[in-house]
């Protein structure tokens, strides 16, 4: 495979024959994409910088709790393909983001969807998304 | 005055010449993006599919290691922890890698000079036409290394060389005299070819594919810059994400 750990997804994926460059060049396998948390609460963060943007949000916990969860995206080159602009997302907004969780346990994950204070549901072109089960 | 306007004709005439044979050949300018296309994986035309990539035809010596590190690779993948890549630490492709075409890319042509821009990371490679091939010792080894190029009939031929050694494609080892040839052509207007031959003295025999483009029409190549990753190796080579200090 190449340098690039998408290989990951492609070994498991059974290894197409025409070796797709990456559709994404970072690894995801931190992530546990055997399961999905949805997580609702204030955006205190929406970065767009490459290698990846970032989604960080204050996620409500019940009985008045948050806590503090770190969105990884794909890269702006690939959100802005798909319709994202660096101004999809602003600070303050409530937003509803379904996410791969870290394995580890670490309030952070792979963002999979988010819906937006106007009800529209994005989706940051996470590569074979397909492989992510939403369970939440 | 005849003569002077005869020489000025001539003059004109050997000025011309040139000039028209540069007009004739394709011009590669514009915006490409791998193919099959990130939008379309799964339609692929046969006239414009890529080859298969082989893997190195590596020499015995060097196979062995390569072997070792593509199951520790593999079993990495499986436990879902792969090892760190350039990527993680903001590092470009370099040459080959680059032309894989992870994001669209820019061709700018010139007569005497083609330029490549691989979206990702900013990549420019610089092609000089009709220039001689340093030896690898007389060039400072980087990431894109030195290339040149000349037309063969309507394929941009272009050799490069002068790869640090551990910018690598697919991990495969190689020395810093690594010759890639690219015979880059247009298949039909709106697809392109990319067919590269790596020889090195790491490998049994010339290590060949062809990547394949096609046409973006309207896109405007974006910036890239690796300007915030979250991303890191931890002790153990595993991919970890910060989630605190930013």
């Amino acid at each position: 495979m190449s340098i690039h750990s998408w290989a990951g997804a492609l070994a498991l994926a059974g290894c197409a024959v025409l070796a797709q460059p990456a559709a994404a060049h970072h690894s995801f396998a931190m992530f546990d994409n055997s399961r999905s948390i949805t997580l609702h609460g204030k955006v205190t963060k929406f970065q767009w910088t490459n290698p990846h943007g970032y989604l960080e949000i204050d996620a409500e916990q019940g009985k008045g709790k948050i806590k503090h969860f770190v969105l990884e995206m794909t890269s702006p080159n690939m959100m802005s393909r798909g319709g994202w602009t660096s101004r999809t997302i602003k600070t303050g907004d409530v937003v509803t983001a379904v996410v791969s969780p870290l394995r580890d346990g670490k309030p952070g994950g792979l963002l999979l969807q988010v819906t937006l204070p106007s009800g529209k549901v994005m989706l940051p072109g996470v590569p074979n998304a397909a492989r992510y089960k939403i369970t939440s | 005055m005849r003569a002077t306007l005869r020489r000025a004709a001539l003059a004109l005439a050997v000025l011309a010449a040139p000039a028209a044979a540069q007009d004739a050949r394709p011009d590669l300018s514009g915006n490409w993006e791998r193919y099959p296309t990130v939008a379309e994986p799964d339609t692929v035309d046969p006239r414009f599919a890529p080859t298969p990539i082989p893997d190195p035809p590596l020499k015995p010596e060097y196979k062995a290691a390569w072997d070792v590190q593509q199951k520790k690779l593999a079993a990495r993948i499986a436990e879902g922890q792969p090892a760190g890549d350039n990527y993680v630490h903001c590092i470009p492709d370099g040459m080959p890698a680059m032309m894989m075409g992870m994001f669209p890319m820019e061709v700018m042509q010139r007569p005497d000079q083609v330029n490549i821009t691989q979206e990702a990371f900013n990549q420019t490679r610089r092609i000089y036409m009709n220039q001689a091939l340093p030896k690898w010792d007389e060039i400072d080894p980087s990431f894109f290394g030195r290339s040149v190029g000349h037309w063969d009939g309507d394929t941009l031929v272009v050799e490069t060389t002068g790869i640090k050694d551990y910018v690598t494609f697919r991990w495969a080892p190689h020395s810093e005299s690594m010759l890639i040839t690219e015979r880059i052509s247009l298949i039909d207007p709106d697809h392109l070819k990319d067919e590269v031959t790596v020889v090195d003295d790491h490998f049994e025999k010339p290590w060949s594919w062809t990547w394949t483009f096609q046409r973006m029409k309207d896109y405007k190549l974006q910036e890239y810059v690796c300007e915030d990753n979250r991303e890191y190796v931890d002790e153990s080579g595993g991919q970890n994400l910060k989630v605190d200090g930013n």
